[in-house]
């Protein structure tokens, strides 16, 4: 009896090992992921700085022992800031994507369901709105509303809406046309069961994976947008804000931008491949 | 001792040798070649390709190929002809009689003549052309007559002192541009007098000059008189100053102005490129409080936010050590009317800032450690207009909001807006500081900042309204006699800056310029300090 929990660890750590040995670069992803979330939640336990305490007597000093990856123009610890950064731009980029999912759902539900003059309006409207690139129409927006971290999300999760409604209103056609929806209509079950219980579950299936991929462009508009000074303003560490505060600097301190470069590139590239991976298996592909 | 002595005649040789060869090569360096084109990188796309109507000074040295005055600076503030050969004022101090050089031509074929610097100064007071301008000095015209063909009389309404440096300066264009349509936005209708033709322009891109070969009254301060020596200059604007430098250290541009602290180091010591720089005249980039929005209505809060912060170790982590401080109303290069005595006179005592803050009300800390009063924060929100961010000032504002979070709690919120936005902002005194610089001389600067918003204080950002500045303002404007002017403005700096700490004076800007080594004759323009036009400049190969 007390050997099989032993056991199934054991074939549990060989098949981590295995995983590790065949999809190195999705265990690297996850890892990396990791990290970011704690990043994201406690900060404080990776980074000894305040990450906008600014010291003018130590700008600009190199990576080393005391400042691992330097300092920037105000002699701000520029590790405590990418660490503290992750924060900003992971909510902006998951808050927006919630947002696009969500909207994006029950408008594709709605208008899957609805079909006619309502499928019509909606997927006309949602033309509109994809004929923008999603970056132009969010630099609209937040025109619009000024720049901000609010706003920032607001603008970037509409822009991303059609993504979302497009997948769900072909799945809820499918679904809806489906041979064991027809038989739960038989059974005599009301609409609103039968949406709930039937449809959507399986009209959004695919939403979930979506939204992973869809964080890593999410992610990159986000620090776009701040780069451009569209999002959170100055001292807050967000990583876009960061890499265009360092731009000037990266003759005499590429520390100050490339930092938090690489942790945009790092997190967006570890994005995509556990959503690809995720793909993948949804759709019973494996990748060698 | 023998072989250290040949060894000594030898170098003793070689050093003489080199030294020939390079009188030799400086001969060659100093005599200048006609002809040729130069591309020159600049920061700064201009609002309006207007003069008069422009207010950004790093626009000038664009313009100023194109556009010329009636009289030149030189270095100690004198005055001398150009497009005027003399002038007179009459001995009650009202009347202005401007003699106009002969002979002289706008590129559209105009003549100047008197009744062109009429037709200048007339319409320059029609607030519809000019807009705020209307307000400025030209409202102290109160008749402007031309004699004959070649005089010019400016008849004020009172003894105004700055008005000389004003009708000197001020750019005079062809008569038939305030028919164009294009006279408010500026461009090639829109002609002068100058060495060269604004031929093209395109916004965000670049601007293209081409040389005006009937060029032949320049002022005696240029170095050379008849046309000019390049046959055509293009000025790309290029906004950021790491593609600047890069343009430049890479060959794509032959000069570039605006070089930040921390890029200085690459053409200062580096045989292949030539750096200056100059320190502006008028008034130091200033955190002007408004005294009339918000927690800076205090004198204590706006006394703390002076004592709160360490504007050197700022400017050392920011400039690299690369730009100079200013303490005052005014630049410390003001030969004129700068009172030094203010210096190390305040400031770095966040002691002094604590206790300010604490006996004006504003004692508890909120969680991110700020102070608060009744339960609102102690935040004071600076506006600058996004046009006028440059010269990493983004970066110094961001210091000064560390310091002045750290050492008294004071949260200082940067917003950096649109142009229309920032007018708004402006007109409403919605605001809790708006940074600024300008650098107009002979105290015209001063009167810009401090006298009332309604009396010509066009940029009076504290909108300050002592009695004691109108005052003092108005009874230095009233006499000539220099010496008492210089008291009164000393007075008002104290007043000011120490007493009120209407503004927070942070550095005094200057304008740098990098070029390759074989573009010569680039200067400044005297006692404005400003870049100078491309006029003398030439290339040696």
């Amino acid at each position: 009896m007390s050997v099989s929990p032993t056991v199934s660890r054991a074939s549990g750590i060989r098949h981590l090992l295995l995983m590790a040995f065949r999809r190195p670069g999705l265990l690297a992803a996850v890892a990396f992921l990791l990290a970011v979330a704690i990043g994201t939640a406690w900060p404080q336990f990776l980074s000894a700085y305040d990450p906008i305490a600014a010291d003018p007597l130590q700008a600009q000093l190199p990576p080393g022992a005391a400042h691992w990856f330097g300092t920037d123009q105000l002699g701000r610890d520029v590790f405590s800031r990418v660490v503290h950064g992750a924060r900003y731009s992971i909510l902006i980029g998951v808050s927006a994507v919630v947002i696009a999912a969500v909207v994006g759902s029950i408008l594709g539900l709605f208008a899957g369901l609805a079909r006619g003059v309502i499928d019509e309006a909606i997927t006309r409207f949602l033309d509109v709105v994809s004929a923008f690139p999603d970056l132009l129409l969010a630099l609209v927006l937040i025109s619009f509303t000024g720049p901000g971290t609010v706003n920032l999300i607001f603008a970037l999760g509409v822009a991303s809406i059609p993504r979302f409604a497009r997948v769900v209103r072909a799945q809820t056609f499918v679904i809806a046309e489906s041979g064991y929806v027809e038989q739960a209509k038989t059974f005599g079950l009301t609409k609103a069961v039968l949406v709930l219980r039937h449809i959507l579950p399986h009209a959004m299936a695919q939403v979930p994976i979506l939204a992973t991929i869809g964080l890593g462009t999410a992610i990159i508009g986000a620090a776009g947008l701040s780069f451009l000074g569209m999002g959170p303003q100055p001292p807050i560490p967000e990583w876009g804000a960061m890499l265009a505060e360092g731009r000037n600097y990266l003759r005499v301190a590429w520390w100050i931008g490339v930092w938090p470069g690489v942790a945009i590139t790092l997190t967006v590239i570890s994005v995509s491949v556990l959503g690809r991976h995720w793909q993948a298996s949804f759709e019973g592909r494996r990748q060698g | 001792m023998n072989m250290l002595f040949r060894r000594y005649s030898l170098g003793l040789a070689a050093a003489f040798t080199a030294a020939l060869f390079a009188a030799g090569a400086h001969a060659a360096d100093t005599t200048p070649i006609a002809g040729g084109t130069l591309v020159w990188g600049v920061e700064t796309d201009p609002a309006t390709l207007n003069p008069q109507l422009n207010g950004q000074d790093k626009t000038k040295l664009l313009l100023r190929n194109t556009y010329e005055s009636l009289l030149a600076r030189t270095a100690d503030g004198g005055y001398v002809p150009w497009l005027a050969n003399e002038y007179r004022i009459s001995d009650d101090g009202t009347t202005y009689t401007f003699t106009l050089r002969d002979g002289v031509t706008f590129t559209d074929g105009e003549k100047l003549d008197a009744a062109a610097i009429v037709t200048n100064f007339t319409r320059l007071k029609d607030a519809a052309y000019s807009g705020s301008a209307s307000a400025g000095p030209v409202s102290r015209v109160a008749d402007a007559t031309a004699l004959d063909a070649h005089t010019v009389e400016l008849k004020l309404s009172e003894v105004y002192a700055p008005f000389l440096d004003f009708a000197a300066s001020l750019e005079i264009l062809s008569p038939k541009a305030f028919n164009s349509g294009q006279l408010k936005s500026g461009g090639p209708e829109i002609a002068g007098t100058g060495p060269f033709i604004l031929k093209r322009y395109v916004k965000g891109q670049d601007i293209h000059f081409v040389k005006n070969p009937a060029y032949n009254w320049a002022p005696k301060t240029a170095a050379h008189q008849g046309p000019a020596y390049l046959d055509e200059i293009t000025y790309r604007f290029l906004p950021e100053s790491s593609v600047r430098t890069g343009a430049l250290s890479s060959g794509q541009v032959d000069v570039i102005e605006g070089i930040s602290g921390n890029d200085a180091g690459l053409f200062k010591d580096n045989p292949d490129f030539t750096y200056q720089n100059a320190l502006n005249t008028g008034t130091p980039y200033s955190l002007f409080l408004n005294t009339t929005f918000g927690p800076t209505q205090d004198v204590k809060v706006r006394k703390a936010l002076l004592a709160a912060v360490d504007v050197d170790a700022v400017l050392k982590s920011v400039y690299r050590g690369e730009r100079t401080r200013a303490w005052g109303i005014t630049s410390p290069i003001d030969s004129q009317f700068y009172d030094k005595s203010i210096e190390g006179t305040y400031g770095n005592d966040p002691k002094l800032a604590n206790q300010l803050l604490d006996e004006a009300g504003w004692s508890g800390r909120d969680a991110a450690g700020f102070r608060v009063k009744d339960g609102k924060r102690l935040s004071v929100e600076i506006v600058q207009a996004q046009a006028t961010v440059r010269d990493q000032r983004n970066v110094l504002l961001e210091s000064v909001q560390a310091q002045a979070r750290q050492s008294a709690g004071i949260d200082l919120t940067i917003s950096y807006v649109d142009a229309g936005t920032y007018t708004d902002r402006r007109k409403s005194g919605q605001f809790g500081s708006i940074a600024n610089s300008n650098t107009p001389t002979d105290a015209i600067d001063i009167e810009n900042h401090y006298l009332p918003i309604d009396r010509g204080g066009s940029i009076n950002y504290s909108r300050a309204a002592a009695p004691d500045l109108l005052a003092w303002l108005e009874a230095a404007a009233s006499t000539l006699d220099t010496k008492e002017r210089f008291t009164l403005y000393a007075k008002l700096q104290r007043f000011a800056i120490l007493d009120q700490a209407y503004a927070l004076p942070l550095y005094e800007p200057e304008d740098q310029i990098a070029a390759a080594s074989y573009v010569k004759g680039i200067n400044f323009r005297p006692f404005k300090q400003l870049p100078e036009s491309a006029y003398d400049i030439w290339r040696s190969e």
